[in-house]
């Protein structure tokens, strides 16, 4: 039995308002448009955001590391997958 | 304090419901990821007809986003009015997620139909294919999981009260909903935010 | 205590009981991998007679056996069936039959999850063979199709593979495809279901004391297996809705004039496509690994070894995918990079066979029928290795692509491999199973007989292939020199058919009229040979505790200091304490209970596929809304059914 702990509902509310925070953040980037840093940058805004909800909402940062390790393996075997699908269309045209 | 899922002594410790929900959605990262890859291939491709990114408003999906942002928000306080057995709130807040849930996908048929008047189908090119399929499926997410809040909304109604071994869990919803909401998090930055 | 019903509003969860409703609503693992047997065997023969009637027509250069439009179906559908409903269910059998016995548990973690894994497999093949009766390949265009098709031909047609320009929406005009696509669609989220719940089976429901090192070589095997099917299964539903798109829908998505591009839908399903052929060949190798060692009387050599080597295999088979694609113009470097991933993973592979071989060397070997088929699938599997590893040097796979050299290669692994194993496995579980025991000399037979047919049919596709006779292709000339080969290799399949009618006849009659068998007929290793043949219900009277691996065996043996398994003296005290015990608890265990929800979500889902392939038409829409609705309703009832598990 692995008794969690869980963070208050006031914290909930505080991880809501980071997250409103950085939407907002993520949406002025865009109209604000630094050139090529602002994929960056909104790249690294998404996965803060991500990682606040994986690990406080759906609890992760307090569950054991099998949990964690199931849930990383489909996100990174996705990530290399995928990654490296696009990469074949990139490389090589014939002619 | 009780607890929302069982707790029968599992060799990994872990509650059987739990470690499936997360199996589940690890391969639901494959899922959509594939989609997500498939508008990043067409994304930049030169084609005919309108292209999503001509048409696509920021300032309302920004809105949208919010919506579904703060549906996690009041799916994670449902799960604490549960485990401090007040069963009137978890009802109440659970309501109020399938209510942000509803808003949300209103805002993607409003949005859906208003491209479609513009010129932009399913069938236009394969990045507007794309698009459709890939924001598609995930409103189509959305749209189970209103369907699964609203459920034990009705569990608590007739049964009186919401906990494992009732049927439908609610900690394992929530899980598969911050997903929903996660997966959304990744298309609004990715397809609408990053040009 | 018996479970009583219990009320929940309206919804009431049945006791188990006896008859045909309480299989309909079973949730019992057991029954549910009879259903996975008996219905994947009967593909085997559907699938068996498609291959009889391409030998039939291959049998003579410029035959008029069959049309080629009736070739182009009876190949593809053969590939199909054999792939997706004939070896996917079986291994699906063992993994739910064995499963929990190995692990010591009373059932898996989600029974009624596991029945819908099962109805959901049933319909795909049903929608799949329902083809031959209502679609049809539409019509003729440009003279390229033929006039008018006849039923044999009317199921789909573009390869196990599908692959879109010709099967998009222009050069596949009809239905077939579309019904492939749907029911491919359907079976597949029946596997995917079901890895869910094998894994969590497998990570939360080992006995106590059994540790993941401590588990059986074929649970570990199952585990890879099903890590595999999550993973991939999502990317070829993706691959399968894109393309229904495409031919329904009009996207472009795989049109290259339209902005579109097949290779796309090569990648896709090849990420399924490779982790695919691992699923389909480690349940086997699980299987044979659990055979050798008790017919060798010696442990499995190199346990650890063979355990990480399948994950390995696992690991690996997510990153050679596109060597399937070595001739689709992907470019040098990535030509270059799958080449070598795809060396790479023949040595986890020979790792294997290497420990195998070693666990047969120096033992005391008897050669049962389960030992012959083990030991054939050892040496037929390095065989489709031997050519697979070929295939892996681009310029030589660009010779051998799309001939029969590599229809050799994969009937050696999936044949040779997948299906001796099977047969292993067959043999060996059937006292289990049955309580009886199968008759060994007509078993031998159907070894002896198979195997000299299978190396006859197959054998001389690997020099047919390089001689140049294509793949796919309903004819060959004359003047190829290529006759003589395949008269033999159809004269090959005919001897298989009659290995099989072999097994059939010794099946059937050994479960009425066999040799009554103890509960350990081959004084084995693992738990479920500690259990009554065939097991009760609840499989443990009391759950198991284990010290070690192959505790049961240690139970009953110990080891004289030159590594001999010596037998302990209370050995047989203890099996006839053990038959006791698990036969006649002192507290009847709890056990869950039956479910309608999962055949009625089986049967909803069904309906609304059908719906989807006729959404043109009236009946199309009613069918959509009538099965969806059901199956909301169905799932929706299922969430309120009280959860009763048993741990």
């Amino acid at each position: 039995m692995i008794e969690h702990a869980h963070p208050t509902p006031k914290q909930y509310v505080a991880i809501a308002g980071i997250l409103v925070v950085l939407t907002a953040i993520e949406v002025s980037l865009y109209y604000l448009d630094i050139g090529g840093f602002n994929t960056f940058a909104l790249i690294i805004l998404m996965l803060i955001k991500f990682v606040l909800v994986v690990g406080f909402y759906m609890h992760l940062r307090y569950e054991s590391g099998f949990l964690n390790r199931l849930f990383i393996a489909g996100l990174g075997a996705a990530s290399i997958i995928y990654l490296v699908v696009l990469l074949t269309f990139l490389e090589w045209t014939p002619g | 304090m009780t607890d929302t899922t069982m707790h029968a002594s599992t060799s990994t410790g872990i509650d059987s419901g739990k470690l499936g929900m997360w199996a589940f959605l690890s391969s639901e990262a494959l899922f959509f990821g594939a989609l997500i890859a498939n508008y990043l291939l067409f994304k930049g491709r030169e084609l005919q007809g309108i292209h999503p990114r001509e048409l696509l408003n920021i300032p309302f999906t920004s809105a949208s986003s919010f919506v579904l942002l703060m549906s996690s928000l009041t799916m994670v306080l449902a799960h604490a009015a549960l485990t401090r057995e007040d069963q009137k709130h978890a009802r109440l807040w659970l309501l109020a997620t399938a209510g942000l849930g509803m808003a949300f996908i209103g805002g993607q048929v409003f949005e859906f139909s208003s491209f479609y008047r513009e010129g932009m189908t399913l069938a236009t090119n394969p990045a507007s294919s794309s698009f459709f399929v890939l924001t598609g499926f995930h409103g189509a997410h959305v749209t189970v999981g209103i369907i699964m809040l609203l459920t034990l909304v009705g569990i608590s109604l007739r049964q009186g009260s919401l906990s494992f071994g009732k049927g439908l869990n609610l900690e394992l919803v929530g899980l598969y909903w911050h997903f929903v909401d996660i997966v959304w998090i990744v298309i609004f930055t990715v397809v609408y935010l990053i040009r | 205590m018996t479970t009583p019903s219990t009320r929940q509003g309206f919804l009431r969860r049945r006791i188990p009981a006896t008859g045909f409703w309480s299989w309909i609503t079973t949730v019992d693992h057991k029954r549910i991998a009879k259903f996975y047997g008996y219905t994947g065997f009967t593909f085997f023969i559907v699938g068996g007679l498609e291959a009889l009637l391409l030998r039939l027509q291959l049998a003579r250069p410029e035959n008029a056996f069959v049309t080629p439009a009736e070739y182009n179906t009876l190949f593809t559908m053969h590939g199909t069936t054999m792939i997706f409903l004939v070896v996917m269910p079986i291994a699906a059998a063992f993994m739910n039959y064995l499963l929990p016995l190995m692990l010591g548990a009373r059932d898996v973690a989600f029974p009624r999850l596991n029945a819908l894994g099962y109805w959901f497999f049933l319909g795909g093949g049903v929608v799949l063979y329902s083809s031959f009766i209502l679609a049809s390949t539409g019509a003729p265009i440009g003279g390229f199709l033929p006039e008018s098709v006849s039923r044999l031909g009317s199921a789909a047609n573009g390869g196990w593979f599908m692959y879109p320009p010709n099967s998009g929406p222009q050069f596949s005009p009809g239905s077939v495809i579309d019904f492939w696509l749907v029911g491919i669609g359907l079976a597949g989220v029946g596997s995917l279901v079901s890895s869910v719940n094998l894994l969590t089976t497998i990570f939360n429901l080992r006995a106590k004391g059994m540790t993941l090192l401590r588990m059986p070589v074929f649970v570990w095997m199952s585990m890879v297996v099903n890590f595999l099917l999550l993973f991939s299964i999502p990317i070829i539903t993706v691959a399968i809705f894109m393309l229904i798109f495409d031919r329904q829908f009009g996207t472009q998505f795989f049109e290259a004039s339209g902005g579109g591009d097949p290779v796309l839908y090569q990648h896709l399903f090849w990420l399924f496509g490779h982790p695919e052929v691992y699923i389909l060949i480690l349940p086997t190798m699980g299987i044979v690994s659990e055979v050798l060692p008790v017919f060798s009387r010696k442990p499995l050599f190199g346990y650890a070894a063979i355990v990480f080597a399948g994950i390995a295999i696992g690991f690996l088979g997510f990153g050679v995918w596109a060597h399937h694609m070595f001739s689709s113009g992907i470019g040098p470097i990535a030509q270059v990079a799958f080449g070598l991933s795809t060396m790479t993973i023949a040595v986890p592979t020979g790792i294997k066979v290497f420990n195998w071989i070693a666990t047969m060397w120096g033992g005391k070997l008897r050669f049962t029928a389960p030992m012959l088929f083990a030991v054939g699938f050892v040496a037929m599997f390095t065989i489709g290795g031997l050519s697979g590893v070929t295939h892996s040097v681009v310029p030589a796979d660009w010779q051998q692509t799309d001939t029969y050299y590599i229809v050799a290669h994969f009937h050696y692994v999936l044949f040779g491999g997948s299906m001796f194993g099977i047969f292993a496995g067959l043999y060996y579980w059937f006292p289990k199973l049955t309580g009886r025991m199968y008759h060994e000399r007509l078993a031998k037979f159907h070894f002896w007989t198979m195997m000299i047919g299978f190396n006859l049919t197959f054998g001389p596709m690997h020099w047919l292939g390089l001689q140049g006779m294509v793949r796919r292709t309903y004819t060959y000339d004359a003047d190829l020199g290529l006759a003589f080969w395949n008269l033999m290799s159809t004269i090959g399949s005919f001897l298989i058919a009659v290995s099989v009618l072999a097994f059939m006849a010794n099946w059937i009659d050994s479960r009425r009229r066999g040799e009554l068998a103890p509960m350990d007929p081959w004084d084995a290793r693992t738990l479920e040979w500690s259990i009554p043949s065939p097991p009760p219900e609840y499989n443990f009277g009391e759950l198991p505790t284990v010290k070690s691996l192959d505790d049961f065996w240690y139970r009953k043996y110990t080891e004289d200091d030159e590594g001999r398994p010596v037998r302990r003296p209370e050995a047989d005290a203890l099996l006839a304490e053990l038959e006791a015990t698990h036969a006649h608890p002192k507290h009847r265990p709890h056990l869950p209970a039956a479910s309608v929800f999962p055949p009625l979500a089986g049967l909803s889902a069904l309906l609304f596929a059908f719906g989807i392939l006729y959404h043109s038409t009236g009946l199309g829409l009613a069918l959509i809304l009538v099965g969806g609705v059901a199956l909301l309703a169905s799932l929706v009832s299922w969430g309120q059914e009280p959860v009763e598990e048993e741990v």
